[in-house]
């Protein structure tokens, strides 16, 4: 397993500098620079040429080429065109835990609830109910989603007022704030990530427990001790908690929108994948050993399905930042999606290709995570890479 | 070439009476799955059903154990296992039921493994689920080594996937686990279809060795007449749904009585018999949805009258444990049929 996964990370460290390759290239092909983009058109040619060189634009299209790559190597993306003169690395890590939070929050509550309702219906197939369900979820899955992402503004923004229409602050409110919004954000995500680790580990210790009733005291311990664990860490840090839930406010209106359509696919899914595991004939087997309902379903119908699941919950992940282009222009949510957006449109070169260089990232490191996670969940696949 | 105790004296443990059951379509139709089957399986006996595919013997074997599709209906009759009616108890009640009194090796057994489990995982979820008191983990491996060792596994084996096992073992672990809850009675389902010759006639062994050690009483279903010759002191034969014919297999591969018997006797080839040509059996069988009036094999019948096709032939004793369903049984011949046609006869000999 190790050695497998040493092989992939080598195998990945040659996918991206190829894939930086192309991004470089394919980025330079665009007509234009910066400077003939917000720069008075009146203005001197031997000036716009001064400036060129300045933000290493002349030169052949190799030798930026070859400028880009090892600078990239050796950490330094470059400044942002558009930012002048902060450095690309800096303007990404500011936008990286805003979308992380809202995309990943939205993705584990969509995949949870997708998964749990999609195998139920699967199970009960042929209901008025399963029926009803079935095509609200094809409904959410095919809706356009910037339209959707409206609607759900109109109604629970500007028609109830529940939530604010957009930004992930009030800016009035942070005006003489204590702490950068960023502050306040690590440590909200610092929080979910432990709570969410108790709840993991809960989970798994149940999980290995024989008889349902420890292992049903050991789930309600978890969930009390993540609970309780949120409860102090905000204790602890009363001058923090407005700022923290006026962040919470914020995010709560697109957390449920981009949640509601990933939760259709992922129980369309589910339900299309559980419907194939019951077809198999270890079910009849387990029904025939007088395996109750229930266990049929979770242990060993819904366990098979969760293969194609899982597959599409972590490339999803990676493709966080391309979705986020839409959710984050509609929702003025400062984050990656927005900022791969404007610097794209503005040819702030150094912090598209940083932004897109990043998906990447994301999308090999997903992609090790998948077979990695296969093998845990497979084990027809474990005994392969084990060998 | 087969066990011929019939062992009569023995307490009856298994009782079907005037079985049927229909599987009700999308359109309201309802084809005829099985019916009016009746029969008795006594301790330590083994019964093989036999029968053309689509003629109801896993539909049999299904309701036994009540794992019948969700649209069939059970429009009759009685399961008495042990002096229970399996058709009364509520679903929770058979789930109790199944495996400790009645277990099953399946049709596609090379499938009924889950694949994300250990085998010895699956075979302690049915001990976990029926033994009473449950077994410590200690007390679950020992039984299941036992087993392993009964149906001829490594019991190494125990802590693998069941795709590190091949066919053959899968089979027999199948076997095993049937075997965990020592159940009253076993349905084999097509135990060896997909299996080739030589491992086929090693698990048939195995089973029938299984079987006389721990004096358990085995339902076979198969299309393969052979195998039920092998292992079974019972045959029924199936046609359409219904038991045409039931006895001493021995008595049956010497004196079919049923012309559907002594059709497909004939159209079997035998190495140990003299050489013959074989009769086919002419026709298909029938569209359920609409059987045949009277006896339900009339249409294909040598020996059908104009009374075949209005009523219908009950079962009824013809010799000692020997029941037959035909109006005409005195019409079918003491020898087998074979075939006029001699351009059959060079490759029907073989």
């Amino acid at each position: 397993m190790l050695r497998f996964i040493g092989r992939r990370l080598v195998q990945m460290f040659f996918l991206f500098l190829l894939f930086l390759t192309l991004l470089f290239f394919l980025l330079d092909a665009q007509p234009g620079d910066i400077t003939s983009q917000f720069l008075d058109p009146t203005i001197p040619a031997e000036i716009r040429a001064q400036l060129a060189e300045r933000l290493g634009l002349d030169g052949s299209v190799w030798s930026r080429w070859w400028n880009y790559m090892t600078n990239f190597l050796t950490g330094n993306l470059g400044l942002s065109f558009q930012q002048y003169p902060r450095t690309v690395t800096d303007v990404i890590a500011e936008r990286i835990p805003r979308t992380l939070f809202l995309f990943t929050f939205a993705t584990l509550l969509s995949y949870v609830l997708g998964f749990a309702l999609g195998k139920r219906l699967a199970w009960r197939r042929g209901g008025f109910s399963e029926h009803a369900v079935t095509i609200s979820g094809v409904l959410l899955y095919t809706v356009f989603y910037p339209w959707f992402a409206i609607i759900m503004i109109l109604i629970f923004s500007s028609g109830l007022g529940w939530f604010p229409i957009n930004g992930f602050l009030t800016p009035e409110l942070w005006r003489n704030a204590p702490f950068t919004g960023n502050e306040v954000f690590g440590q909200m995500i610092l929080s979910l990530v432990i709570a969410g680790l108790i709840l993991v580990a809960g989970s798994y210790f149940s999980r290995r427990q024989q008889e349902r009733r420890p292992a049903q005291i050991i789930r309600l311990v978890g969930y009390g001790s993540a609970i309780l664990f949120m409860t102090i860490f905000w204790a602890l840090k009363p001058e923090m908690r407005p700022f923290a839930s006026n962040i919470l406010h914020h995010s709560i209106l697109p957390v449920v929108t981009l949640a509601l359509v990933a939760f259709a696919g992922v129980m369309l899914l589910t339900r299309g994948s559980m419907l194939e595991t019951l077809k198999e004939d270890y079910i009849l087997t387990a029904q025939a050993k007088g395996v109750p309902e229930r266990d049929i379903r979770d242990k060993h119908a819904a366990r098979n399905a969760l293969l194609p699941v899982t597959t599409s919950f972590v490339l999803g992940l990676a493709f966080i930042i391309g979705g986020g282009i839409i959710t984050e222009t509609v929702f003025s949510w400062p984050g990656m999606g927005a900022l791969l957006l404007t610097s794209i449109v503005s040819e702030d070169i150094p912090v598209a290709i940083g932004a897109l260089a990043f998906t990447g990232v994301l999308a090999l490191v997903a992609h090790l995570l998948v077979d990695i996670l296969y093998a845990v969940l497979d084990p027809r696949i474990r005994i392969q890479t084990g060998n | 070439m087969t066990d011929t105790r019939t062992r009569s004296s023995r307490e009856s443990i298994l009782e079907v009476k005037n079985l049927v059951m229909n599987y009700e379509l999308k359109d309201g139709g309802m084809v005829s799955a099985v019916e009016d089957v009746s029969f008795e399986l006594k301790k330590g006996q083994s019964l093989g059903l036999v029968g053309e595919s689509g003629c109801g013997k896993t539909s049999v074997a299904l309701t036994l154990l009540q794992l019948q599709a969700a649209n069939a209906r059970v429009l009759g009759g009685e399961i008495n296992l042990d002096g229970i009616n399996l058709l009364e108890l509520s679903p929770e009640e058979m789930r109790q039921h199944r495996w400790t009194d009645i277990s099953m090796v399946f049709q596609g057994a090379m499938n009924s493994w889950n694949p994300v489990y250990t085998v010895g995982e699956q075979i302690r979820e049915a001990m976990d689920l029926h033994w009473d008191p449950k077994p410590t983990a200690a007390e679950a491996y020992e039984k299941i080594v036992e087993l392993f060792n009964l149906v001829g596994i490594n019991p190494e084996m125990i802590e693998r996937y069941p795709h590190e096992f091949s066919g053959g073992m899968k089979q027999r672990a199948v076997i095993a686990m049937a075997l965990s809850c020592d159940p009253k009675v076993i349905i084999a389902d097509e135990p060896t279809t997909a299996l080739d010759v030589i491992v086929q006639e090693q698990i048939l062994e195995e089973l029938k060795k299984i079987q006389d050690e721990l004096d358990m009483s085995i339902i076979y279903i198969s299309h393969d007449i052979a195998v039920i010759a092998e292992i079974t002191d019972l045959m029924g034969v199936m046609y359409a749904g219904k038991l045409v014919e039931i006895g001493p297999t021995a008595e049956l591969f010497a004196k079919p009585r049923h012309p559907y018997t002594w059709l497909i006797l004939s159209s079997t080839p035998s190495i140990t018999g003299p050489r013959r040509a074989l009769a086919p059996l002419e026709g298909e069988p029938p569209n359920l949805l609409d059987p045949p009036s009277g006896c339900r094999f009339h249409p294909r019948c040598p020996f059908a009258t104009d009374k075949c096709s209005q009523e219908e032939p009950p079962l009824s004793e013809i010799g000692e444990g020997h029941m037959i369903a035909c109006w005409n049984h005195e019409q079918v011949p003491v020898t087998l049929a074979t075939a006029e046609d001699d351009s059959r006869s060079a490759n029907g000999s073989q």
